[in-house]
């Protein structure tokens, strides 16, 4: 099933950086969707549920060098 | 400390201890160097402050490359690998250093600007008092159900969405509407989560908790907003595609011709599309959300540039600019008495759902002495209450749209309207009736004419109060240079003693609800870029004709957030000014920093060519351009 979570990124310093965080959890297995945004930190991920979860996205984000916090 | 809070402590700051140890190690290099003339001792200490300064960095570039984003990062990695491999240490130490401390304070600052929202969540309690099984429980306030009711404390915090049931008091909405004057809330009144209950206890029957409330999803659609990009961002965004491999085959191109590795690497630095990507961004979140923290919910940074060339305001009269509460203000009987045309005009309009009608009816319900006491409303559900009278059903009744009623009662023929309506019905009008009504016109009174059997036997004068903000919202919009222009569906005479009144530019009366439109359509083909101001239902296709619609009143209506581009909260026409000024201040902002970066890159371009700048003092400007870009647009959250 489609599920839909949320991060919030304070640290983003620059606009690519948004851009590649969101390109690395697209590349994420069983991710749908993923907009990041660079102005509001906001970052929202459409996943299928029965492959992958949060913990993997907040991961990923992590090893790009960014802090997550829950939404 | 032990060992873990220390490893939590490192975690948090990671950033900013990096950032030290570097610029440490780089200025005991660079002394070191200074002292003994650059030996191998401060080239390894200057070595080593690039290495603890660019881990991150180069870890990150390591990212872009993978992911094909190339950015900033990855052209500072380059640089400073450069920088090294030729054996200018000191120089690779300072950009790295300098990049870090710059990137260390842009996500300070934006961290500032991307919480300016959360604050305003904050405004809502954790935990609510609910009456459940008759008893009062403390609950989480997200799991307070539709229908429960919660009981608020002078003094608290209003923790859900509701309609009060029992007790009266005053609540401060600034959190939802932005209104710095509490709003007095009896038994049938909404309030909002996250408003503060001032006075007296209140009992709230809940209609929504938790993410269904309305601050929640004002906050949505402003977050919305602010991530939509407006025209200037997606420009710049697409150049900066572009731009960053542009950079890169510039340094390769400009190292062939001229092999000299210090211009290339240089290039590299100061070609960074920083201000120019991060300007606009920041600004337009900032103005977004000071917007929303004064009760102004603005769309999108699209509709912010657009309004920042507002250069006409049109005002719909009723409701806007007046209260939008018409009172019947006199009646005058000719050759009737002034009873007798109320009542026979309020039987005609009983089934009309005009705002004239309603004030007729209520007039007529009053009685013939009773004044507009602003009298509380309770129980006014029955037409036979004490003191009130009833009004009976019309047998039959016609609505002439922008005209008035046609109706039987009582085997008479009633007409109640205007000079139009008698025009049309050849109904011929004495001059103490035209007089009568012209006088109370002069007035900004709207009249209507109380006709029985093909005579007129009375008239209706009616008035609605100006908002008493009004002329002085007029004159700051004058003041700032904008023009002022009321629409309104009233005969010219009424119209121009309103505008009179309110001190308005110029007026267009007599509108039909869809002239209004083409009027708005006439004053852009004149070059204006107009914004309306409406109540955002009635005006709906107004506000989506003019360039920017602007909705008042609109927290709790939906259908006036959908099609206004700005909607105010409250009903708080003060906020006009501000919101237009705002928007202009936008668009200054975005200019001056789009202006900033590009003056910046444009001086340190001929700095680097004619070899005054290199990859140090290159990586300073450049950041210090950053910098000031970010801290120009956070002016925004101030306004």
């Amino acid at each position: 099933m489609s599920d839909t979570t949320q991060f919030r990124v304070l640290d983003f310093d620059c606009p690519t950086c948004a851009s590649t965080v969101e390109r690395a959890l697209s590349n994420v297995d069983g991710v749908q969707h993923v907009e990041v945004h660079y102005a509001t930190g906001r970052v929202e991920i459409e996943y299928d549920d029965s492959v992958t979860d949060p913990d993997a996205f907040a991961q990923t984000i992590e090893n790009q060098g960014y802090t997550p916090q829950p939404a | 400390m032990n060992k873990q809070s220390i490893t939590q402590y490192y975690r948090k700051h990671r950033k900013a201890i990096v950032t030290a140890t570097s610029g440490l190690l780089y200025g005991g290099g660079w002394s070191l160097g200074y002292l003994t003339n650059f030996n191998t001792a401060s080239a390894a200490i200057l070595v080593l402050a690039t290495i603890v300064g660019g881990y991150d960095i180069a870890k990150t570039a390591y990212h872009e490359v993978t992911n094909r984003t190339l950015g900033i990062k990855t052209l500072v990695t380059l640089a400073a690998i450069g920088a090294i491999v030729i054996g200018e240490y000191w120089e690779a130490a300072a950009v790295v250093f300098l990049f870090s401390l710059g990137s260390y304070l842009e996500g300070r600052t934006m961290r500032k600007t991307r919480t300016a929202l959360q604050e305003l969540l904050e405004m809502t309690p954790d935990t609510a008092t609910v009456r459940r099984d008759g008893e009062l429980r403390e609950v989480p306030a997200r799991k307070v159900e539709a229908g429960e009711v919660v009981v608020v404390k002078p003094g608290g915090k209003i923790p859900v969405d509701g309609t009060v049931v029992d007790g009266e008091s005053a609540v401060n909405q600034a959190p939802v509407t932005g209104e710095s004057a509490p709003v007095h809330k009896a038994d049938g009144d909404e309030v909002y989560a996250g408003t503060v209950n001032q006075e007296g206890a209140l009992e709230i029957r809940t209609t929504g908790a938790g993410s269904d409330t309305t601050l929640e999803r004002i906050i949505r659609r402003v977050e919305e907003a602010q991530e939509a990009q407006s025209p200037t961002e997606s420009l710049i965004d697409r150049f900066a595609k572009y731009y960053t491999p542009a950079v890169i085959v510039l340094a390769i191109g400009a190292y062939a011709v001229t092999q000299n590795a210090i211009l290339s690497l240089t290039l590299l630095v100061i070609g960074c599309p920083g201000a120019l990507v991060i300007g606009p961004p920041v600004s337009i979140v900032s103005a977004i959300g000071n917007a929303a923290r004064s009760g102004v919910l603005m769309k999108g940074g699209e509709h912010l540039e657009r309004a920042g060339k507002i250069d006409l305001v049109a005002f719909d009269k009723t409701g806007t600019l007046t209260k939008g509460e018409t009172t019947v203000a006199d009646v005058e009987g000719f050759g009737v008495a002034d009873d007798e045309v109320l009542s026979l005009a309020a039987t005609a309009e009983k089934k009309s759902e005009h705002h004239l009608a309603d004030a007729i009816v209520d007039a007529a319900r009053e009685g013939p002495t009773a004044a507009t006491d602003g009298g509380t409303t309770v129980a006014q559900a029955d037409d036979t209450d004490a003191g009130r009278r009833s009004v009976p059903d019309p047998n039959d009744f016609d609505v002439v749209a922008g005209k008035g009623v046609i109706a039987h009662a009582d085997g008479q023929e009633v007409v109640v309207g205007n000079r139009a309506l008698l025009a049309d019905r050849d109904i011929d009008v004495p001059s103490r009736v035209a007089d009568y009504v012209r006088e109370r016109e002069g007035r900004g009174e709207t009249v209507v004419h109380v006709v029985r059997d093909g005579d007129i036997i009375g008239a209706i004068a009616m008035r609605d109060e100006l908002r008493e903000a009004a002329p002085g919202v007029v004159a700051a919009l004058q003041d700032a240079g904008i023009e002022t222009v009321m629409l309104t569906g009233d005969n010219e005479r009424t119209a121009a003693a309103v505008a009179e009144e309110v001190g308005i530019d110029e007026y267009r009366a007599e509108l039909l609800p869809e002239d209004k439109q083409s009027v708005i359509e006439g004053y852009q083909a004149d070059g204006h870029v107009v914004a309306m101001v409406g109540d955002g239902i009635n005006d709906a296709p107004s506000l989506a004709t003019a360039d920017v619609g602007i909705a008042m009143g609109a927290a709790g209506t939906d259908t006036a957030i959908e099609t206004a581009d700005m909607a105010l909260m409250a009903d708080d026409l003060e906020r006009i000014p501000y919101a237009v000024k705002l928007s202009k201040a936008t668009r200054w902002n975005v200019l001056e920093n789009v202006g900033l970066a590009v003056l910046t890159v444009t001086v340190l371009l001929a700095g680097v060519l004619t070899s005054y700048v290199t990859l140090a003092s290159g990586m300073l400007v450049h950041e210090a351009s950053v910098l000031l870009v970010i801290l120009n647009g956070m002016r925004l959250l101030r306004y």
